[in-house]
């Protein structure tokens, strides 16, 4: 489900509710009583709908976890380290900071085969940075936290050929908007 | 033990890439393989194909890796038999670990690969008897042509070099985890620990494990601790401070209750 | 004006007055803090409208902190200072330590206004560590000191306020009956107000949020302090987020606090505890302690049931929200003879706020949403609708309550109704924008929008217009609701 099909969903949700406020905030121009035995029926009914809706969506969605407990084997595997500003993205390990300022600053940009399975193994050097897929057409597709101390695999599919830009979704500092990494699906 | 691999110094690289520089192709035919990512970086190689190289076994059998891999994964090394070093204890471990973690021939197959030119399939098979192993069908102990040997060298970083010297090849120790002909994992070294191998294990089963910690120093309190034998997080005592808000807060909600309790009894008795 | 159970004859002369100034002084402070606050936040949007070009990003960063640890700093010590009010029906809070916490937030709002705007310490109002120990250049290391300094102030300040309400409820409650148990075996003695249920709820919340906060200040402390030692990033942001969530919560369930109490005044029915409200409020405080997980999803090393436990239990920290106080309140209002007047119009329209941002937040709880949300403008969208729209408006209503009672003076009914209109449409206008954003991936926390998400700076326009119109809403407000507190604090003074 793509990220307007949701806001449109909450679009309607959230209309409804208001629509609801709304009968609710208009029914007081005329006064009566409230049926209290009614009511209480209907907080069950509420009750139950409500439970019903949330455990089914919760069994439909907790098997689409980004961290599933097998996986195939990936076809490739790419290494991204954070640090301010920048991100460094590498077929081959980066581990020192003299890598990771080559990698970040000439090393050509990596290039993906599309379709098929491409392992991302997450780490930073310094604080917290967030991996995030930006496609061609600018929507973003999968992230993971970049941290430090800890290397986080993101298995990703990107069936999209072109430029991928990898921005930081997580605060970082006074340069986070411009922190930025680039590889390329082909 | 005396390390076959030795003398990896920054110094010796130089000279090495000098020598590949100055030296003709026919001069370096001594060594096999690039030496200079020693031992080799396993993120070089991690998902790369392994070739699908014939792997001749005593007593003339022939098998070739995919027919193998298509049954289940393979833990592979290359040795060769008359190694003075690092070999025998890496095999001798090997074993040991594959004895107390089980699942060999069920769950992957072992392939004991000589790179040495000299070894025949039934060295081989000598050696495989000398360990107690030439009964196990989870064992494959072989030998390749010298040019499959290049291949897979060229593909897994595996590096060997005549030491004119000892009359011994100097070579890394190194296991090799492949799933569907394609590398998963790389164990260095010549002692083989049963929670590495079920680590590999774990992964060539295609088991995933989303993350996994680098290492760092003088870290206070760790959240969780990676356990690769249930290839499970379990909380270390970092996760203790996590429920010290929680605990804390019940027993001075249940303390401030209990003072005040006497307070208001008092108070009680005071207005009767 | 309704009637009140007053605890003893003692309370209704002189402890009145001395309760309505203390109250006045903090809803003063909080309609002051809050223009000021909401101002910055429309900086902030200017500032991604691309209106500044010239203007450095760290001032954006510094000024993003401020404001929300700003924001949730007033709406935590407002919601305090509305309940304990409010508890004055029933039990006795000291004013002492009310005045105390006063102080400790005055002088915290200082420091923190010195660390942001002139040591422009921008780290963002959770300040992840390790980020406040990489100031890459931009803010010196005092700035960090002063911040933790004022964070450690803030806290102490705080909790030694809530330890105190807590310790009032205990005079005059079991924790059993506080907790309303007996309800939920079916009994009804002794009456528990819904008021004292979930304040207590809040409360215990409360403490074990600021318990997390003193585990990370003596973790960065020790850190910073040269032992050699680092923090393990993943038990930090645990903690961090921890404590965050809980902070965030509370503030929202004290909000909840001021409608169970205020509202029926205005729609003539009873808001009493039962079973049900009973089991509701308790299972929202066994649930708040799992919730926070959510903040955690994409850590991929967080191990994997505490993920699902964390999408399970914000699922199910709806239910009770849903079916008893949003559903009580809608049962209030429907066929009640109403008054609607300012008050009663924020907080039914902060309760929809509430259920509206709900709905948008369980979306974001899961997992597999999470991940092309997270950190988008998604997030700000949702905490914004259930702050701005939800507890902002209960406590806004609460301090038009609290200025009508004080001040006796009957209010322009016209007014009160533009005021809510003006709220709504700026408010909504304003949120939409940040939801259209987050659906288009537009990340959160950017001073300028990169190419790849230049719709950023459409939006951020757009929202400017809907700003404007909620400051006009906000302005006639102060003026109505301002003047009245203030004139009661006048008046108080005065008798």
């Amino acid at each position: 489900m793509s990220q307007v099909s949701i806001f449109y969903l909450f679009v309607v949700l959230a209309v409804f509710i208001a629509f609801v406020f709304l009968l609710v905030g208009r029914s007081t121009r005329q006064v009566r009583d409230v049926a209290y035995r009614a009511a209480d029926r209907m907080r069950k009914v509420f009750f139950f709908t409500l439970t019903g809706i949330l455990t089914v969506f919760l069994g439909i969605t907790l098997p689409r976890m980004p961290y599933p407990a097998h996986g195939q084997l990936p076809d490739q595997v790419v290494h991204v380290v954070g640090k301010q500003f920048a991100f460094a993205i590498s077929e081959t390990p980066i581990e020192t900071d003299e890598q990771w300022e080559e990698v970040s600053s000439f090393a050509p940009p990596v290039k993906v085969s599309a379709g098929r399975l491409v392992e991302f193994r997450v780490t930073s050097f310094d604080v917290n940075h967030g991996f995030s897929l930006y496609a061609p057409n600018g929507q973003l597709l999968a992230q993971t936290q970049a941290m430090p101390g800890y290397v986080n695999r993101l298995r990703m599919r990107l069936s999209e050929r072109g430029r991928y830009t990898v921005l930081c979704l997580e605060f970082c500092g006074s340069a986070h908007h411009r922190m930025r990494g680039v590889f390329f699906v082909e | 033990m005396r390390p076959c691999l030795s003398h990896i110094g920054v110094i010796l690289r130089i000279a090495l890439s000098t020598a590949a520089l100055l030296a003709s192709p026919g001069a370096m035919a001594q060594i096999v393989g690039e030496k200079a990512d020693s031992p080799p970086n396993e993120g070089r190689y991690l998902y790369k194909p392994v070739p699908d190289i014939l792997v001749h076994s005593w007593p003339e059998e022939a098998v070739r890796l995919s027919e193998l891999w298509r049954e289940r994964p393979i833990l592979l090394t290359l040795i060769f038999t008359r190694c003075a070093g690092v070999c025998s204890p890496l095999l001798r471990s090997l074993k040991a670990a594959i004895a107390s973690i089980g699942g060999a021939g069920r769950e992957y197959t072992l392939v004991v690969l000589s790179f040495d030119a000299r070894d025949t399939p039934s060295d081989m098979a000598g050696l495989a008897e000398h360990l107690e192993l030439s009964k196990d069908r989870a064992w494959i102990f072989g030998v390749a042509s010298a040019e499959d040997i290049a291949r897979l060298v060229r593909a897994t970083g595996f590096w060997f070099e005549w030491e004119e010297a000892s009359r011994q090849y100097d070579h890394p120790a190194m296991v090799i985890g492949i799933r569907e002909g394609r590398i998963v994992r790389f164990l260095i070294g010549g002692t083989v620990s049963p929670v590495r191998v079920q680590e590999v294990v774990r992964e060539m089963r295609g088991e995933f494990v989303p993350a996994y910690p680098l290492p760092r120093r003088n870290v206070l309190f760790r959240c969780f601790q990676y356990d690769p034998t249930s290839g499970r997080w379990r909380p270390d005592w970092g996760f203790l401070l996590l429920l010290i808000p929680g605990t804390m807060t019940i027993l001075g909600t249940v303390w401030i209750f209990r003072r005040e309790r006497k307070h208001r009894a008092w108070e009680d008795r005071e207005s009767s | 004006m309704a009637e009140r159970t007053v605890v003893s004859p003692v309370w209704l002369g002189m402890e009145q007055q001395r309760w309505r100034r203390l109250t006045s002084t903090w809803m003063m402070v909080m309609l002051l803090l809050f223009p000021i606050l909401l101002l910055l936040g429309a900086f902030m949007r200017i500032v991604q409208a691309n209106l500044l070009p010239t203007l450095l990003p760290e001032w954006f960063y510094a000024v993003m902190t401020l404001h929300g640890l700003g924001m949730v700093g007033t709406w935590f010590v407002g919601a305090m200072a509305a309940v304990s009010y409010i508890l004055t029906q029933y039990v006795r809070p000291s004013r002492k330590v009310s005045w105390t916490a006063l102080g400790a937030t005055l002088l915290g709002v200082v420091l923190l206004l010195a660390t942001t705007l002139v040591g422009r310490f921008g780290v963002g109002w959770y300040f992840l560590y390790p980020l406040p120990f990489y100031p890459a250049g931009i803010w010196p290391t005092w700035a960090t000191w002063a911040f933790l300094f004022s964070l450690a102030i803030l806290g102490v300040g705080w909790t030694i306020w809530a330890v105190d309400l807590l310790r009032a409820i205990a005079q005059h409650y079991s924790l059993r009956a506080a907790l309303a148990w007996h309800y939920i075996r079916g009994e009804t003695e002794p009456e528990i107000p819904p008021a004292v249920l979930i304040t207590t709820v809040s409360l215990i919340s409360a403490l074990s949020g600021f318990l997390a906060a003193v585990i990370i200040l003596v973790l960065s402390f020790l850190e910073w302090a040269g032992t050699g030692f680092t923090n393990d990033a993943l038990l930090m942001k645990n903690l961090i987020f921890f404590f965050g969530h809980v902070l965030v919560n509370i503030t929202m369930y004290l909000g909840v606090v001021l409608v169970y109490d205020v509202l029926p005044r205005y729609s003539g029915r009873p808001w009493k505890t039962n079973r049900i409200v009973a089991i509701a409020w308790n299972t929202v405080l066994f649930l708040v302690l799992f919730a926070y997980f959510h903040h955690l999803y994409m850590d991929f090393v967080q191990p994997q049931w505490m993920q699902v436990l964390g999408q399970v239990a914000s699922y199910l920290i709806s239910v009770p929200a849903a079916v008893v106080t949003i559903f009580s309140t809608l049962l209030l209002v429907y066929g009640a003879s109403m008054r609607w007047t300012l008050s009663s119009l924020l907080m039914y329209l902060g309760v929809m706020g509430w259920a509206i941002g709900g709905v948008a937040a369980v979306i974001d709880s899961t997992i597999a949403v999470n991940l092309r949300f997270h950190n988008t403008l998604w997030v700000p969208a949702h905490f914004h609708t259930y702050y701005l729209m939800g507890v902002v408006l209960m406590l806004l209503g609460f301090a038009a309550h609290f200025g009508l009672e004080v001040s006796e003076r009957p209010e322009n009914g016209r007014l009160a109704k533009l005021i809510a209109a003006l709220f709504v449409i700026g408010g909504y206008g304003f949120l939409s924008m940040f939801y259209v954003g987050g659906a288009h991936s537009v990340p959160r926390r950017y001073a300028v929008y990169p190419q790849e998400v230049m719709q950023g700076v459409d939006y951020a326009r757009i929202a400017l217009g809907f700003i404007a119109v909620l400051f006009l809403g906000v302005l006639l407000y102060l003026w109505e609701t301002g003047r009245r507190c203030a004139l009661a604090f006048r008046t108080s003074e005065s008798s």
